[in-house]
């Protein structure tokens, strides 16, 4: 089973939704979960479903994702043979599976061994087991299955590698720009199959699916889904040390990285790597990125902050779950910029 | 292999025996220490942080789990194409397996590793301590002074000196007079176990001590007094910090609860001088809405449910709801299950303690509980 799939992550989406966030780093690299970026779930599900060659096809500001990925070597993709590949695009294209993208680089098509391919998007957030969806794609003898949750397209397709290199190929006769042109057009003789996945799945397109599927892991039957021993989530490794919940903290009901250091309460929160949260300080409701430094005294509830934002003492900020106060990374916010 | 300044050799043979069975199968170097490290994690990382990029690791008791532990050494950043770390067992020679009789035996017997370095300096250390030093600073000193060998020393407490190896020297900290565990100390520097040698002495020494059927084969109790006989020079070099030989199962207890203080000396969180490891791979800690956690370490991989008090949690442990643990170190991936209650404790790594249990020292008493399934037992049958 190793040799046979092949893994292609289309991250050149660029969602307008998410503007704040996806303006200087690429969708995939879109910080989640206290710890990952958006990309280690599909990355990490290919690699747990034995993919040993994964091609990444980003086009917006990839340096934070290149970074992220490195080597592939947290992936065990730092391979002599197979291993992961970045093919940065320069042409406009649009669409997910873009043929017009994928054909720059028809090499790595052509000279893999693989029999089939996995095309998936890069935004979303799931523990799937891909040889259950490659064998069902044998067995109903099917030309594309397309992964599917409550009937609802997942822009997960399995393909056969030389169907794949044929669309890309012939794409200017066809009109198929993507996967998905291909199984949303009725006018042609291929075997369209559906895999209904039953798992948890959230894919994150605006403000309010990520701060929905981020809050959504508090919950513990998403937690247990998502995070399993067998099929864990691999990221890049950091070196904090553990989180320091110092006298006067009260946490609860919420999920928290390394190398934190807490002296105020913290309730239904997202926490990521190396946050300072101060004294008398309350978060409620909050998803507060890397490196984020929250001064004493302050109040903040339903925020989404970005990596690296500095809070001064005796702020206050307030969204709401609807609509979560959103700040940039890198920023200082004061006492005086109440919202 | 290019030729090295400076090769450090890391002692990481050594028992423990004072540990009891946390060091049944494990060597007193791949002890759990602060949530996520293990002990001989201080000891990589200053050499790693202080530039120096070979280090030969001596292993002998338990080796398994540090041989696999260390690997190629990429955890420390030690993966290297010319040096980086190799791990030295004992080995056989023609006849007989030679076992590493004592510290300068097992520098001795791999001297071929160093000599393909052919160092000026050696850098000798040990796996047992937790500190942060950096060996530079300290090769620098041994430089200036025009040292033929180089001890670290810390002032110790006077009425504790009696339990070290302490060096009495001149006011320009040239050693004199070294004495193990003297009733009646003159000084109050006690040996790190940290020692430089000019490598072309160290390698005289050696090959002398090796002659000698009277030695221990010790550096403390025979190289470093041979030295002195010959009117070698030897200076101390004095450190100030944090330094700790966790010898027991209270005084590993301490300097786990040493870091729950904000201010404590060791600081983990000083980027400047990072503490490497291996990183599982564990998600984030999920503390739930029935949870409490006060004046805690806790790693990632953990999920509480239950009441945790001054503790330090390394990964993958579980605490379960209603369930309290207080003054604890609780090692990775055990689980203490639903209205345990436990205090003043060490939890071994993968044990459960079961629903219900307590365990606790008798009122009154500063006694630190290593946890073991006899222990559980007990419990569960009062």
């Amino acid at each position: 089973m190793d040799k046979k799939l092949l893994g292609v992550i289309d991250a050149t989406t660029y969602q307008e939704g998410l503007e704040p966030f996806v303006d200087h780093r690429s969708l995939a690299a879109l910080p989640f979960g206290g710890r990952y970026r958006l990309i280690d779930f599909i990355l990490s599900n290919m690699v747990n479903s034995g993919i040993r060659s994964v091609a990444i096809f980003p086009k917006f500001q990839y340096r934070s994702l290149m970074d992220h990925l490195g080597s592939g070597k947290d992936w065990e993709l730092n391979r002599k043979r197979d291993g992961l590949f970045f093919f940065p695009s320069q042409i406009n294209s649009d669409g997910i599976g873009s043929f017009t993208h994928f054909a720059e680089n028809m090499d790595y098509f052509q000279r893999s061994t693989q029999q089939y391919a996995l095309i998936a998007n890069c935004y979303t957030v799931a523990n799937i087991d891909f040889r259950k969806v490659l064998e069902a794609h044998i067995h109903a003898k099917c030309d594309i299955t397309e992964v599917r949750k409550d009937g609802r397209s997942m822009e997960m397709y399995l393909v056969k590698l030389s169907l794949l290199t044929d669309l890309i190929e012939k794409r200017r006769e066809t009109g198929y720009s993507s996967m998905k042109d291909v199984v949303t057009d009725l006018n042609h003789s291929y075997k369209i199959c559906h895999y209904e996945y039953n798992g948890y799945v959230n894919m994150i397109d605006s403000i309010s699916s990520y701060y929905q599927s981020n809050m959504s892991l508090l919950n513990s039957a998403t937690w247990k889904s998502l995070f399993t021993k067998e099929h864990p989530i691999y990221t890049k490794v950091k070196d904090e040390p553990p989180t320091h919940y110092l006298n006067g903290s009260h946490v609860l009901n919420s999920v928290i990285a390394n190398g934190c250091q807490i002296e105020g309460h913290v309730e239904n929160c997202i926490i990521f790597r190396g946050v300072k949260v101060g004294k008398g300080s309350v978060i409620k409701n909050s998803i507060i990125m890397q490196k984020s430094q929250i001064g004493e005294n302050c109040v903040l509830d339903s925020c989404i902050f970005d990596k690296d934002v500095k809070v001064e003492p005796c702020s206050m900020m307030r969204g709401s779950m609807e609509s979560p106060f959103v700040v940039r990374k890198g920023t200082i916010q004061g006492a005086l910029m109440k919202s | 292999m290019g030729k090295k300044k400076c090769v450090a050799m890391l002692l990481a043979g050594g028992k423990g025996s004072r540990l009891s069975s946390l060091t049944k199968s494990l060597a007193k170097p791949a002890i759990p220490f602060g949530g996520k490290y293990r002990i001989i994690d201080f000891t990589l990382s200053n050499c790693t942080n202080s530039g120096i990029d070979t280090v030969g690791v001596l292993t002998q008791y338990q080796p398994l789990v540090l041989n696999s532990y260390i690997g190629i050494g990429s955890a420390w950043d030690l993966d290297r194409k010319d040096g980086g770390v190799t791990v030295l067992p004992p080995y056989s020679e023609s006849s007989e397996v030679k076992w590493y009789t004592g510290t300068a035996s097992a520098i001795y017997q791999n001297m071929t590793y160093l000599m393909q370095f052919d160092p000026e300096y050696v850098l000798i250390l040990s796996g047992d301590h937790i500190y942060k030093m950096d060996y530079s600073h300290m090769l620098d000193y041994h430089i200036e002074k025009g040292a033929d060998a180089t001890i670290s020393v810390i002032e110790v407490p006077w009425d504790e000196a009696n339990r070290f190896g302490i060096m009495n020297t001149t006011k320009e900290m040239k050693v004199v007079e070294f004495e193990e565990k003297p009733q009646f100390p003159q000084s109050n520097l006690a040996s790190m176990g940290i020692y430089i040698f000019n490598w072309s002495l160290l390698k005289e020494y050696l090959e002398m001590d090796a002659r000698n059927p009277e030695s221990s084969h010790d550096f403390g109790k025979d190289i470093i007094p041979l030295l002195l006989d010959e009117n070698k020079k030897l200076f101390a070099y004095p450190f100030a910090g944090y330094w700790k030989d966790v010898g027991t199962v209270k005084s590993l207890w301490e300097a786990n609860m040493d870091l729950l203080d904000e201010k404590n000396q060791l600081n983990l969180f000083d980027y400047s001088w990072r503490i490497y490891s291996v990183n599982p791979n564990h998600p984030p800690q999920l503390i739930t809405s029935e949870a409490e956690v006060v004046d805690s370490l806790i790693n990632e991989g953990c999920t509480v449910e239950g009441y945790v008090n001054k503790s330090v949690l390394f990964q993958g442990v579980a605490v379960e709801k209603g369930a309290s643990v207080r003054e604890t170190v609780v090692m990775p991936n055990a689980v203490i299950s639903k209205d345990a209650y436990i205090e003043r404790a060490i939890v071994p790594s993968n044990l459960v303690i079961p629903e219900g249990v307590v365990i606790r020292p008798d009122i009154g008493s500063d006694e630190i509980i290593l946890v073991t399934e006899e222990i559980i037992k007990e419990m569960q049958a009062h």
